[in-house]
């Protein structure tokens, strides 16, 4: 049985000051991503992985084309409906600032489920589970200024999780971690993967988590350059 | 949940959040200080004039304030002051007889105000006796006795024991002049009015003005009780029907006046300070958000929506303006009530001060009131301060705001 197209990127393009001097950040883009990928979305600095990964994910309207997630044509959405949809759908890991500084890791994860409204008791054990999976039950009271860059980006993961999101989109997850911090990462990304079917977006340009993904979309001045299948090592 | 990130966020930097709140602090300590301040001189002078000048209500005929002539009186008002003795919400009462005239020393001449008083209830009433400062109140059995303003004395070039001659109209409109003398100088609080204002005995002068003895020009109540004004205003309008009864505030408009510029005081300096700090606090306030630009993307981006953003900035704003001013107006109130009791000697302008009717020792005072008035216009402060960062933080995109370093 085929897997269904979770996000359907048509034909997107992005310009950047089209009034003053345009740049072309991304052009002529057709991208669909399948239920269950764990996708990197590769290429040199300035070729458009995390504009089009901006506009993947709902943050970002293109200048001319779609995008579609579950069904549902994001670019057409209103603001608050789009901010809405994200919360329900998509969870975010940035490279950096990801994190609500003065919450504590339990409270940063919860955040999201609060602002779903999830009951205390539920919110509170859903919280404590996604910390366990992705490894830190002993850092739950721990503000992000008390954890590592590593802990950090697994709390960032854990509450990208809270939602139950059928996407996760990574914007260079990897970028300020050590090697051993990456890894771990990174192994929890492909169990929550292959275990929850969740579909993984990443933008990046570290070797690490190109070798962890199953599909390679290489982006060159805004155009897909190549887009190819691989077993991850 | 809102609530406690906002509140989270006003301690990340604690400086910054401690010097805007001592700003508000400072800024509503002084404000209400100035308000006590002012309100104390002003109260002061209010209280000088009708404790000591004016009394709470006064008796006159209907057209002696129109023409200011001694054939305008009120009789039978030994049985008035009688009666009006017996009411309980009254403190004291006296009669007065006055007439306008002149003033001549054996160098020079002045417009006066002679005041025909009885000493005794006067003690009680204007308090003259507590200003002697030279001389006696009306102590000897002269009957010719005068005590007239150590300022007034000074410009006529006499001195305590020298003889001056009063001129005036009698009540059948003759020129009569009565030689008086100086009993006692005095000093009171209100310099300009030393000047002019001088007193002799009533009898002497009732028999100067040829005026029967039953009757009076004024007669003065003072209450024990403000609030039973209206109360004694009937009481006495019952008593004198054919009499024009005023209370302090129909007698003295400018009075009355100082009330209502008060008032008007309290807004616009409690507004200039205020207006001062809402430019400190959206300072900061845009300054805390312009360094969290990346933050607030990031919030915005997992599903805080633009109206929860906007609540937070406004909640972390106002919880700022709302620690301040409580306490600010909590040490203005601790000020003032210590002050209050204590006074502040500011003898050193009290030359210039008392020209104007102003005490030299000043106790701040400062009706509930005008704090509840303080208070309501620091909240609003507080939500005008708060819109503009809010509003900034709303201009913000997720994609633009993440990228940004």
């Amino acid at each position: 049985m085929m897997a269904k197209t979770i996000i359907d990127a048509h034909n997107v393009s992005k310009v950047y000051n089209p009034k003053t001097v345009p740049v072309h950040a991304v052009q002529n883009v057709h991208v669909h991503i399948e239920e269950g990928e764990f996708v990197a979305l590769v290429g040199p600095s300035g070729s458009g992985k995390s504009t089009l990964l901006n506009m993947m994910g709902g943050l970002d309207e293109p200048t001319i084309g779609s995008v579609i997630i579950d069904d549902v044509e994001i670019t057409s959405l209103a603001e608050n409906k789009l901010i809405d949809f994200r919360l329900h759908n998509i969870g975010f890991v940035f490279q950096s600032f990801n994190l609500i500084p003065v919450l504590t890791a339990k409270e940063n994860v919860g955040f999201v489920l609060q602002l779903q409204n999830v009951p205390k008791e539920e919110r509170e054990k859903r919280v404590m589970q996604l910390l366990k999976e992705v490894g830190l039950e002993d850092k739950i009271n721990s503000k992000p200024g008390e954890l590592s860059g590593g802990q950090q980006q697994r709390v960032a993961v854990a509450r990208a999780l809270a939602s139950k999101p059928k996407i996760i989109l990574a914007d260079e997850p990897t970028a300020n971690l050590d090697s051993k911090s990456a890894g771990n990462l990174l192994d929890i990304m492909a169990k929550l993967n292959k275990e929850e079917k969740i579909t993984f977006l990443f933008s990046t340009h570290d070797m690490r988590v190109i070798k962890k993904a199953r599909r390679v979309i290489t982006l060159v001045d805004g155009k897909i350059d190549s887009d190819v299948q691989q077993i991850p090592s | 949940m809102l609530i406690q990130i906002a509140w989270r966020n006003i301690w990340r930097n604690k400086t910054r959040s401690f010097v805007v709140i001592s700003s508000i602090i400072i800024g509503l300590w002084a404000g209400v200080f100035m308000l006590a301040f002012s309100w104390g001189m002003y109260k002061n002078n209010i209280d000088d004039t009708v404790f000591k000048q004016l009394s709470h209500i006064q008796i006159h005929h209907p057209l002696f304030k129109e023409e200011t002539d001694s054939k305008y009186s009120i009789p039978n008002t030994d049985q008035i002051l009688q009666k009006l003795r017996l009411n309980k919400d009254i403190a004291s009462v006296s009669s007065r007889i006055i007439s306008s005239g002149m003033i001549t020393s054996p160098t020079t001449a002045s417009g006066v105000k002679i005041y025909g008083i009885n000493p005794v209830e006067e003690e009680k009433q204007i308090g003259l006796n507590e200003h002697v400062r030279q001389g006696a109140y009306f102590k000897s059995a002269k009957q010719n006795e005068i005590l007239i303003g150590e300022k007034l004395a000074k410009k006529l070039k006499i001195k305590l024991k020298s003889k001056v001659v009063l001129t005036f109209t009698n009540i059948e409109n003759e020129i009569v002049s009565g030689a008086f003398r100086v009993g006692g100088l005095y000093r009171s609080k209100n310099i300009s009015l030393d000047e002019v204002n001088v007193y002799v005995k009533q009898n002497y002068l009732k028999d100067l003005l040829e005026l029967d003895n039953s009757n009076s020009n004024e007669i003065a109540i003072l209450l024990k009780n403000e609030e039973q004004m209206e109360v004694v205003k009937a009481y006495s309008i019952n008593l004198v029907p054919n009499g024009k009864v005023e209370d302090w505030k129909e007698l003295s408009p400018e009075l009355g006046m100082v009330i209502e510029s008060f008032n008007l005081y309290t807004y616009i300096i409690t507004g200039i300070i205020l207006l001062a700090l809402t430019f400190g606090i959206v300072n900061t306030m845009l300054m805390s958000v312009l360094e969290r630009v990346r933050e607030l993307g990031m919030l915005m981006a997992i599903g805080l929506n633009k109206r929860k953003i906007f609540i937070m900035i406004m909640l972390e704003t106002l919880y700022l303006t709302l620690i301040g001013c409580p306490i600010g107006l909590l040490v203005g109130w601790l000020t003032n009530n210590f002050l209050g009791e204590h006074g502040i000697n500011i003898s050193m302008f009290s030359e210039g001060l008392a020209s104007y009717g102003f005490s030299s020792v000043i106790y701040p005072a400062l009706d509930y009131e005008k704090y509840v008035i303080v208070a309501v216009m620091c909240f609003f402060t507080a939500i005008l301060a708060a819109i503009y960062p809010a509003y900034k933080a709303l201009q913000l995109n997720p994609s633009e705001a993440i990228r940004k370093i």
